[in-house]
């Protein structure tokens, strides 16, 4: 090149150069715009319009701020910008239904969401600032957020303890437990119950092969497309806990014959006083009075039964108990007659009560339930199976260990295997990447994920070993929350550890008191001390709540206290020995401190006092909207015609300055009423006495031990 | 002799009455979903469900543990104590009579019990049982299913939505 060329440069490239700034500035110019129109901002502006619209302008423009904000914790590693979109979260007057999202406010919670961020409850990804990065699943974020059905879990993640707030968590771990999920899972926190399904070891003596083939090719439940749940074709709501196996014939045919030929100890035959039996055999009605009796004695109260009401068959009754509505075509009628006498003999933790039974009753029960509670079809599509053959109890007791049977159920000698199923204490924190779908046609998600697995599992593995559970979409949905409850380690802040309540007692008093309170399993329904069940009211203040008479009237002859209950104590037949046992050890041990027995002087309580409880109690208080006297008044509180030889006067007392402090969850409201004012209640309520008839229970004589 | 069979008879006939008050209840509730605290049947039109927040979910909680059963007609148990009271108590859902009240009147006549506001003695005061933010839950679920729909007078600060 000529020097005198030199800084001389074509045209073309003058060109060239003007047009590349020209394009340079341009691009520039596009990132402010692209800016401008970012997601969030958009929300902003939107915001601002909105605000402006609203009537409480004013306050909703003050707290604005451009920018993102930000929640930072960084001490529980939040950044939560979600509140750059979701700017009305704490504006009490975006509150309404009508507010359109993101802008409407945070209904009120008990955590404050600027000391908690949202994260911690909703998941998703808190620092994102796009719409799809915060709220889905994303190449790079796999923890979407939580559809606010499940939310109750991330509460779990926290709170160990049953909170009153959160009925959802609570119930999934009430199933996690139900269904003993711990027999084959490694769940935080939840630990196994002593005892899940019945010992095996003497099933021989009580079932057919037949039976047991039906019952393991299809347990009774069976749930219909529209979701209802049905055991032996009867509706109900309970979901029995026996899930259902995929078993082949030949499987079926090895279990069943593995399992029938358990035979240790031959089933003792009771034989009846032969002067009864040829009594009550040739009665017409023998079968009507067994059922009257079974009704009598509130087996209701445990166990269901087929009901037939306007056309719709319903299962109605407890579950405690099994349902027995075809219980007469299951078992053996002498093992029956055994068993009924002493359900403790053939399994030791069995939870029905032994019954003081006098020979007629149970000739008359048994005959019931052997010839009403049956059905000739129910073993109908079972094929012929013979005597079972060494090499199908040899595949029967092998399939046990295998399908997992052992991690509910006992046979003495057989040992389970330990840590049978995948540990799952830390599925609710899991990646959708850690998760194994199959061909499952499910949606990519931990949610879809636990739901295959629980009511299909072999859709998502078909060689998973799991069986299938049979739940409804309420359960369902709470067991879901339960395991998403599951992620890890709980923080060591002190926060209560889970614990899963178990209605089987760990309180087993000794001596007399303790033979009676086994005998009748009083705590299969009654808790004592925070042991025991929940169908039945809490006996732990009992000694100090009711009169002993009373006591002693009420277990011989138990009658209902309130009205609108379903359930009612079972007539046991106690003996006036036992009942007195039952009597004095309540009255001696379950006190409640808060009630003084010795700050009462009876002496008070005069008719002109009574006069005025009476006013109070019909007047100013109008205690009958809920309480009954005689045949006036309300039903939600029970009836309080015999409350004078009832109660204690140191209980009503008490109860009526705070009915919470005696029984923390009693739907009575707590009223402000002065010393004197409950005084007087209880001088009237003392007045109210019933004279009863006395009902004398036949002897019971030679069946019960 | 007679005695015992008349308490036979009259044990046997409670029995025999028990399933017709359950299926009344499981007649309410058709689908099992409904039980759950985050929606809420409409109890005038059984094939609407209205969807409820969280205070609204606890409202609906304590409403079925303390109210249910002298302000609606089918109880958990099966009869309602609504029938037994004079005068009836309003039913939760009975927007043409709660709508007009305020949220202040509501949160009183809870808190102070019926006769504190002029209104039936039979409605016992909660104010001692029950927290302040409980009984605001309590209104905030009742006003999620009224019938009319309830609409919040238009002013600013409404305190119910305060955290």
């Amino acid at each position: 090149m000529a020097p005198e060329d030199m800084g001389k440069v074509p045209s073309r490239m003058r060109f060239l150069f003007a047009l590349s700034s020209v394009v340079f500035v341009a691009v520039l110019a596009v990132s402010p715009v692209k800016d401008l129109r970012r997601e969030w901002k958009q929300y902003k502006r939107d915001y601002v319009r909105y605000a402006q619209a609203h009537p409480d302008t004013k306050r909703l423009l003050a707290d604005y701020h451009p920018g993102i904000d930000q929640i930072w914790i960084p001490e529980m590693n939040v950044v939560d910008r979600c509140t750059t979109c979701h700017q009305g979260t704490t504006q009490a007057s975006l509150a309404d239904a009508s507010v359109p999202q993101p802008f409407r406010a945070h209904p009120a919670i008990p955590h404050r969401v600027k000391d908690w961020g949202c994260v911690i409850c909703h998941r998703g990804q808190g620092a994102a600032t796009e719409v799809a990065e915060a709220h889905e699943t994303t190449l790079a974020w796999e923890q979407p957020l939580l559809p606010s059905r499940y939310i109750q879990g991330a509460c779990g993640a926290c709170h160990r303890g049953n909170l009153p707030e959160t009925p959802r968590l609570n119930r999934g771990r009430q199933l996690l437990a139900q269904f003993n999920c711990v027999g084959c899972h490694r769940l935080q926190g939840i630990e196994r119950p002593a005892m899940l399904g019945p010992d095996l070891t003497n099933l021989g003596t009580k079932l057919t092969r037949e039976w047991l083939y039906k019952w393991l090719k299809e347990p009774r439940t069976i749930v219909d497309s529209s979701g209802n749940v049905t055991v032996n074709g009867y509706e109900t709501e309970e979901e029995p806990r026996m899930p259902k196996f995929r078993l082949t014939e030949q499987e079926l045919r090895g279990l069943s014959a593995y399992l029938s030929s358990l035979r240790s100890k031959p089933v003792e035959v009771y034989q009846f006083n032969p002067q009864v039996v040829a009594a009550w055999e040739k009665k017409p009605d023998l079968v009507e009075q067994g059922e009257v009796r079974f009704r009598q004695m509130f087996c209701s109260t445990c166990h269901s039964l087929a009901v037939t009401r306007a056309g719709e068959t319903k299962l109605i009754g407890g579950d405690i108990g099994p349902e027995l509505t075809k219980v007469g075509s299951k078992v053996d009628p002498d093992w029956l007659t055994a068993w009924l006498r002493d359900p403790q003999g053939y399994l030791p933790h069995a939870e029905m009560p032994r019954y003081l039974w006098s020979d007629e009753d149970l000739f008359k029960v048994t005959r019931y339930i052997t010839a009403k509670l049956t059905d000739p079809d129910l073993l109908s599509d079972v094929p012929k199976l013979a005597a079972p053959k060494p090499e199908e109890m040899q595949l029967g007791r092998r399939l046990f260990l295998e399908k997992g049977c052992a991690s509910c159920h006992v046979i003495q000698g057989v040992t389970p295997q330990k840590d049978f199923g995948p540990d799952l204490s830390n599925l609710g924190g899991k990646n959708v990447s850690q998760l194994e779908f199959g061909q499952a046609k499910i949606p990519r998600n931990l949610l879809a994920f636990i739901q295959a697995k629980v009511t299909d599992p072999a859709s998502v593995n078909p060689a998973a070993r799991m069986p299938q559970y049979h739940l409804n979409s309420v359960d369902l949905e709470a067991l879901t929350t339960a395991l998403l409850a599951m992620t890890g380690t709980p923080s060591a802040s002190g926060m209560e550890r889970l614990i899963v309540s178990h209605p089987q007692a760990e309180f087993h008093p000794a001596g007399a008191f303790g033979e009676v309170y086994e005998r009748y399993k009083c705590y299969a329904c009654h808790r004592f001390n925070g042991y025991g069940g929940d169908l039945a009211p809490d006996l732990s203040y009992e000694g100090s709540r009711a009169q002993r008479p009373w006591m002693i009237a009420f277990l011989k002859n138990p009658q209902t206290l309130r009205p609108t209950l379903i359930f009612r104590m079972p007539q046991f037949n106690m003996t006036d020995q036992e009942a007195s046992i039952l009597a004095d050890y309540l009255g001696m041990v379950f006190q409640s401190p808060a009630v003084n027995p010795a700050g009462v002087n009876q002496k008070e309580f005069m008719p002109q006092l009574a006069s005025t409880g009476k006013q109070l109690y019909e007047v100013k208080y109008q205690c009958r909207a809920c309480h009954t006297i005689g045949s006036t008044g309300g039903y939600v509180g029970p009836n309080l015609s015999n409350v004078g030889n009832w109660m204690t006067p140191a209980w009503i007392e008490a109860w009526l300055k705070n009915p919470q402090a005696l029984a923390p969850g009693t739907i009575e409201p707590r009223r402000a009423l002065t010393e004197d004012e409950v005084k007087a209640l209880t001088a009237y309520l003392l007045t109210l006495r019933q004279v009863t008839a006395p009902t004398r229970a036949a002897p019971a004589q030679g069946a019960g031990r | 002799m007679n005695a015992r069979l008349g308490l036979a008879t009259l044990l046997v006939s409670a029995l025999l009455g028990l399933p017709s008050c359950r299926q009344k209840s499981a007649a309410v509730q058709t689908d099992p979903l409904l039980k759950a605290y985050d929606v809420e049947q409409d109890w005038s039109d059984p094939q609407k469900t209205i969807p409820l927040n969280y205070q609204q979910g606890q409202g609906k909680r304590l409403f079925y543990d303390k109210c249910v059963w002298c302000h609606a007609d089918a109880t958990p148990a099966g009869p309602s104590n609504r029938s037994n009271l004079n005068p009836a108590p309003p039913l939760m859902n009975d927007g043409a009579t709660l709508n007009g009240l305020s949220d202040e009147f509501m949160q009183n006549i809870i808190t102070l019990g019926g006769s504190a506001m002029g209104k039936s003695p039979m409605m016992p005061p909660w104010g001692r049982t029950l927290t302040q933010d409980e009984i605001r839950a309590i209104i905030a679920y009742a006003r999620a299913i009224a019938q009319p729909p309830y609409h919040p007078p238009a002013r600013p600060g409404s305190q119910y939505s305060e955290k």
